[in-house]
């Protein structure tokens, strides 16, 4: 369990990273550019959110 | 993990960081302004754009451009010439031997009307100063390997620290940052939030400008051995005397390949041809296929195509690591994201140095005593 909790967030973190990085480079539509944005925008939104909660 | 694998990790780590941090703030500080170069050049002049032109209208030919360059320096030789992949424009670059390892002038030509539009300007602006400290430190491919083994250097620091993020945060929920701790506390958990946060972006993005740095050595490597093969008929034959056209080359090419587009056309004897033949290297139109390019052999006496193959691994590795590296492939908001990325890198690299700094005359035994104590 400790790991689950330790893994989780940095792990759903990378796959939302990697899947943005490659949804802008193989994505032929408008629409996959904007998933990539929002997709690499959940990292930095996360640490905004941390430290505005801290 | 047992307190011994807990002091190696905290060991590499440790050596690694304080090896490569230097170099890393300075190439996430000369990397801010290269995300946004194409912008600052168009803002600061640097950059001139082609007239808007009426859909479909026709272009001129590339000779065209060649003849022109060849007025303007008469003395020199015609390297290459290149598309713009954004705008309707050709490069013309020239230097004074086709090996010069540096252009002496890049003529930019408005691809409707022949006209030149720009003379870019050659090592000099401050541009160049921040991509010459972010490529090679201003010193050629030794510099540029330098900043590949930095990279490598890098790589080990993410990964270890990856390993000792796990033990730090074993008692923390994902996230905490202790405001109300001491500084060094407070320091300790932001670096860890951001840099487990950005893991995945600083990892690309180290092992992708890695590679880059390899780009020379691996195309000396392809001219070596597979290039050599495709031009093995030509061993010890005189150069040709006169040049064929290198439109009609570029034009052959796109016959020789229909769903790509001429990207960039290497003259005879420069580093990315051969003594007898224009390279025409082509590429798509996606924004994959874009930046994956094909070389098209035309041979430069009599204008007939040569041989087409696709390019090695390595080389393919390479193309696809620029844009990775760059993030110049999703319009404007994914290059403010890499700045904000890169941004957050600065810190990452900030906080590090200055836990180190904060802690440097404790012994080694209190560190791990304070991760045993985290772990127990």
């Amino acid at each position: 369990m400790t790991a689950v909790r330790l893994w989780k967030w940095p792990l759903v973190l990378a796959v939302l990273t990697v899947f943005g990085l490659l949804a802008a480079l193989l994505g032929q539509d408008a629409i996959w550019w904007v998933a990539s944005w929002a997709t690499l925008a959940a990292p930095l939104a996360v640490i905004v959110l941390c430290v505005l909660r801290s | 993990m047992s307190t011994k694998s807990l002091k190696v990790w905290y060991r590499v780590h440790k050596w690694t960081s304080l090896v490569c941090t230097l170099f890393l703030l300075l190439l996430c500080l000369t990397g801010l302004p290269l995300i946004f170069e194409d912008e600052i050049n168009v803002w600061t002049g640097a950059t001139v754009e082609p007239n808007e032109a009426a859909p479909g209208a026709p272009v001129v030919s590339i000779d065209r451009f060649i003849e022109d360059a060849r007025r303007r320096l008469p003395d020199d030789t015609v390297t290459f010439v290149s598309r713009d992949r954004d705008s309707p424009a050709w490069f013309v670059g020239m230097a004074k031997t086709m090996t010069a390892p540096e252009p002496t002038a890049v003529f930019k030509y408005d691809a409707h009307t022949g006209t030149m539009i720009h003379d870019i300007p050659q090592r000099q602006g401050l541009m160049f100063t921040i991509r010459a400290l972010h490529v090679d430190l201003f010193a050629g491919l030794p510099g540029t390997l330098f900043i590949g083994a930095v990279g490598l250097c890098f790589l080990a620091s993410m990964v270890s620290g990856i390993v000792l993020y796990a033990p730090f945060m074993r008692k923390l929920n994902f996230g905490t940052v202790r405001a109300a701790k001491a500084p060094r506390a407070r320091w300790l958990d932001l670096h860890n939030l951001l840099g487990i946060a950005t893991a995945a972006w600083l990892l690309v993005v180290a092992v992708t400008g890695t590679i880059n740095t390899l780009t020379l050595p691996l195309l000396g490597l392809w001219q070596g051995t597979e290039l050599a093969d495709m031009t093995k008929a030509w061993r010890g034959q005189p150069p040709p005397s006169t040049l064929s056209s290198a439109q009609r080359a570029a034009e052959t090419a796109r016959v020789a390949v229909p769903d790509m587009d001429v990207a960039f056309l290497g003259f005879p004897g420069g580093l990315f041809s051969t003594p007898h033949h224009y390279m025409v290297f082509m590429r798509g139109d996606t924004t994959l296929t874009s930046r994956l390019l094909k070389p098209v052999m035309i041979d430069a006496e009599t204008g007939a195509l040569t041989d087409s193959r696709t390019l090695p691994w390595y080389l393919t590795a390479i193309l696809l690591a620029q844009p990775l590296h760059f993030g110049d492939y999703g319009g404007m908001p994914l290059k403010i994201i890499w700045a904000l990325f890169d941004l957050v890198a600065i810190v990452v690299l900030g906080s590090g140095l200055y836990l180190w700094l904060a802690r440097r005359r404790t012994p080694i035994e209190s560190h791990i005593a304070e991760i045993e104590r985290l772990t127990s």
